[in-house]
């Protein structure tokens, strides 16, 4: 028998007013997927009236808005021409965004952006307005990679690129290789905003082929207070990537002096640390860079059978490693000027007081700092073939 | 344990809040209390009381040719065969002169035999199947125990089939079934009382406990509950098992019912009481836990790496079977940015045509397959599947090619239906897939915010439940590490030294520690 006492009455009141206010919550905020305009890649330019423009690479989930309409089958395969751009102009990216929107039917959605591209134009006025805005606002991750383009960044987000579904997936995966740099926003905010006020940021090429063009990573960018300030060839960045201890995969390829031919290594791992010292006015810091490496390829008379060979090997390497990061030393410390890696963090780590006191004249510490180098690679393997099959006359 | 009592003074002071004013049928056969000396008289009342009963036989005879006796029975409940052999005709034959009722009794080749002196025992044997013979000038009946009737024989139970571990199950005769658990336990402590409940069909009910294992209090307090109910019939245990339960508004089952001796007999042991309702196979048990309605037999029969895995493939599956529907609604509604790019876009492409929201999408989706559950459910077996093929095959494709649902959902659809089957206990099941409905209204509204609060609401349920005192979340809230070892794996036999300690007093270990077999050690062989 089901009475209705006080209490009942007050447990039924509640959850018949539990039950109402979800309907009467007025604005459901429930957006669905097919309510969202997707962007995959975005690209920011500046155009000739000083205004920024934004350009969006969005995802056509609609079968019909591609090309065929498609039949019932739900997954149905994707292939090119599925991502359109939109542009939008104004006077800052939130306004850009917001002009965006007024071109597009559907809900401008961040949240799966991975890649931003900057113009090199935009980014030689500056890009610290548009980052204010990329890691203030909530929806833009700040996981997603940083580039910067040769010319247009439009011009690149137009690109079809034939293997992946779309450009963002092209770039970002080459990123995500690791043989070129991989920054992502907060990297870059953090570079930015860092100690030493420079950052790295890889550059993007278009190639052209007589069947198609696509994007390709070609070296680096270098931002010095916000505004790009010149760039690295391929070599030079890898040497960077040394210094900044992030080569997580290559394959480096030396030619001992005394043997003919070539020697290719393929890097196991590792790991570059920077020791900063203070003598007096002296400014000095020493890398060390421990690396492991396997025998891939030998073209040379060398046999690797031999422990003196490989020895000697290991000493081809390190001044190989050595070579390079002089050469990016000389281009970013001696020639620019711009503490990309990230020496001031290592001296203001270690020596805060110090760098409290030297801080406003870095730029005129940081060309004289000086760096020596620790390499110490290790070839661990020869590869699954010890004496080469082919070559003979092995010494 | 003082919690525990206070609880149960709780339970008691409740009692007393009885519904009075009930209308039940008068017990007219109580103002009649004794038998008397006089035949036609007690003939009289119990022809006035049996008025209008067909089945019920009146055999009127002479014993030795000279005292008047009469033998009442119900037609189909006794064994005529036996009867016809060992009592009437001795009675008919043998007996030359009149005999008194106690020296019958002597001589008599039947074993169970009673003297019944109250007209209510009278309708009590006869009601149960026992005839009963009435004489002239006794003012005491003799109950003849030779009912029988038709019962099913014992088969395995279709609901809670196993691949190792004993096939036979409970039937609906109750004596049998008490038979079942005393083949498996063959200990004089092993009680089982029993009593009438229900005005008229006045079935019998069994409680069945180990003494010495289980806690006095809580038979006692199962006693009492069982007492305390006034119902005119008891048809199926679930109509106990709504009596008796600590909170009547939780979807969550508070007794455990099984049909598997097996099952019944390994409850007891630790400490459970078995409650055996005569007319149907499932018997209930309490107290019970929540993890002890994930747990089916086969953990124990399978090697127990087997048997850990598949109980967390349970308990995830319980998750999925309840958040499943309402986890893609939040996501699909609120946080796209948390689905990995790839899938997004495909999920979006396939949500394209697609003219509802997520939310009423997955009510639509769910609420079809639970009809189609339930139409398959009740129909005869060969029929049932064809609504299966029906159900998933045609209609999923056929929502996904008319554009009313996306394929996501319906793969959603089909692995939450699919969860909800992998508790091994059906009324968990239906209690996790309502509860169901609710977090995907929360999810839809909400998104994750909502269902975090379904999951509140949810989780406070479980934790305040109490099963006969005992909590629901018991080992884990609160935590008994001891007894987590069959909770949070299923702990080698040798390993489980302990029973699980449910309340008061505890009868500790079950078994002796050191078990776990190893090699013999060789030193110790050499010297000896």
């Amino acid at each position: 028998m089901f009475m209705i006492t006080p209490k009942r009455k007050t447990v039924l009141l509640h959850v018949f007013v539990f039950i109402h206010t979800l309907f009467l919550s007025g604005c459901w905020d429930r957006t669905e997927v097919n309510d969202l305009a997707i962007i995959t890649a975005a690209g920011l330019d500046v155009t000739d009236d000083h205004q920024l423009e934004l350009s969006v690479s969005i995802f056509v989930t609609n079968p019909s808005g591609g090309q065929k309409v498609g039949g019932m089958s739900s997954g149905d395969s994707g292939g090119a021409g599925l991502s359109i751009v939109r542009s939008a102009k104004g006077l800052t990216l939130a306004d850009a965004t917001s002009k965006l929107q007024q071109v597009l039917p559907r809900k401008v959605f961040w949240g799966q952006d991975e890649v931003f591209i900057f113009g090199e134009r935009l980014a030689r006025q500056g890009i610290a307005e548009p980052m204010e805005y990329l890691t203030r606002h909530p929806a833009p991750r700040e996981r997603g990679n940083v580039f910067v383009s040769k010319g247009l960044a439009k011009d690149v987000l137009q690109l079809r690129p034939p293997i992946e579904r779309s450009v963002a997936e092209v770039l970002r995966e080459m990123a995500k290789s690791q043989t070129g740099l991989n920054i992502t926003i907060k990297e870059l905010a953090q570079m930015m905003a860092g100690k030493a006020h420079a950052a790295v940021i890889p550059w993007v090429e278009i190639r052209q082929t007589p069947d198609d063009s696509f994007p390709f990573i070609n070296g680096s960018a270098i931002i010095q207070n916000g505004k790009m300030v010149g760039r690295l060839n391929n070599y030079t960045t890898r040497g960077v990537m040394w210094l900044r201890n992030e080569i997580r995969n290559a394959t480096v390829t030396v030619s001992p002096k005394d043997a003919k031919g070539y020697v290719s290594l393929y890097l196991l791992r590792s790991h570059t640390e920077l020791v900063p010292h203070i003598a007096g006015k002296k400014w000095s810091i020493t890398v060390k860079i421990e690396t492991q490496d396997d025998i891939i390829e030998n073209t040379t008379d060398l046999d690797l059978m031999k422990p003196e060979n490989i020895q000697y090997l290991d000493t081809v390497l390190k001044t190989d490693i050595d070579n390079r990061v002089v050469a990016a030393l000389a281009e970013a410390q001696k020639k620019m000027n711009v503490d990309i890696f990230n020496f001031a963090d290592a001296f203001y780590r270690k020596y805060p007081k110090e760098w409290k006191q030297a801080k406003d004249r870095w730029h005129e510490i940081y060309p004289k700092v000086e760096v020596r180098l620790e390499t110490n690679p290790k070839v661990t393997r020869p590869g699954l073939t010890g004496k080469s099959l082919f070559k003979r006359d092995q010494r | 344990m003082d919690d525990w009592k206070k609880n149960m003074k709780k339970m008691l002071r409740s009692n007393r809040r009885k519904s009075a004013n009930v209308e039940l049928p008068s017990k007219s056969p109580l103002t009649h209390p004794m038998l008397s000396g006089d035949l036609n008289e007690n003939l009289r009342l119990l022809q006035e009381i049996f008025a209008d009963c067909s089945d019920v036989i009146f055999h009127e005879f002479l014993i030795g040719g000279q005292t008047k006796a009469v033998l009442v029975y119900i037609d189909g409940l006794t064994n005529m065969d036996e009867l016809d052999q060992h009592v009437l005709a001795p009675l008919l034959q043998d007996f030359a002169q009149a005999d008194s009722l106690s020296n019958i009794r002597k001589k008599i080749a039947v074993s169970s035999l009673k003297l019944v002196e109250t007209i209510a025992d009278v309708i009590e044997e006869i009601s149960g199947g026992n005839p009963v013979l009435l004489m002239d000038q006794e003012n005491q009946g003799l109950s003849i125990g030779l009912s029988k009737w038709e019962k099913r024989s014992i088969e395995e139970p279709q609901a809670e089939s196993v691949l190792r571990g004993p096939r036979e199950g409970f039937i609906e005769t109750l004596q049998t079934n008490t038979s079942l658990l005393r083949r498996k336990i063959k200990n004089p402590n092993l009680k089982i009382r029993s009593m009438s409940i229900g005005t008229y069909s006045r079935t019998k009910v069994a409680i069945a406990y180990i003494k010495g294992i289980a806690a006095p209090a809580l038979v006692e307090e199962i006693t009492q509950r069982l007492q305390r109910i006034e119902i005119d019939g008891v048809l199926e245990s679930a109509y106990i098992e709504e009596l008796i339960e600590d909170n009547p508004f939780s979807p969550f089952p508070q007794l455990l019912t099984t049909e598997r001796p097996d099952v019944a007999s390994a409850y007891l042991l630790e400490g459970h009481v078995v409650v055996f309702v005569d007319g149907t196979p499932s018997v209930l048990i309490a107290p019970v836990t929540f993890f002890s309605l994930l747990q089916s037999p086969a953990d124990y029969y399978e090697r127990y790496f087997v048997g850990t895995a598949i109980r967390w493939l349970r308990y995830l599956f319980l998750a999925v079977s309840l958040l499943g529907p309402s986890v893609y609604v939040a996501v699909v509604s609120y946080h796209q940015e948390m689905i990995p790019t790839t899938l997004l876009l495909t999920m979006a492409k396939s949500r394209e045509l697609v003219p509802f929201p997520a939310l009423v999408e997955a009510i639509l989706m769910e609420t079809v397959f639970e009809a189609l559950r339930e139409a398959g459910a009740r129909l005869p077996k060969q029929i049932g599947s064809a609504v299966s093929i029906v159900g998933a095959l045609v209609i999923g494709q056929a929502a996904i090619a008319a554009g009313i649902a996306s394929a996501p959902m319906v793969m959603v659809v089909s692995i939450t239906g699919i969860a909800s089957f992998m508790a091994p206990r059906f009324t968990v099941g239906i209690a996790v897939r309502l509860l169901r409905f609710p977090m995907m209204f929360l999810a839809g509204f909400l998104g994750f915010l909502g269902l975090i609060l379904g999951i509140i609401v949810v989780l406070n349920h479980l934790l305040t439940l109490r099963s006969f005192g005992v909590p629901y979340m018991t080992p884990l809230a609160p935590l008994k590490g001891r007894d987590t070892k069959d909770v949070l794996w299923r702990a080698p036999r040798w390993a489980l030294n302990t029973r699980p300690h449910l309340s008061g007093e505890w009868n500790q270990y079950r078994q002796a520690p050191g078990q776990q077999p190893s090699p013999p050690n060789r030193d110790e062989e050499g010297s000896s």
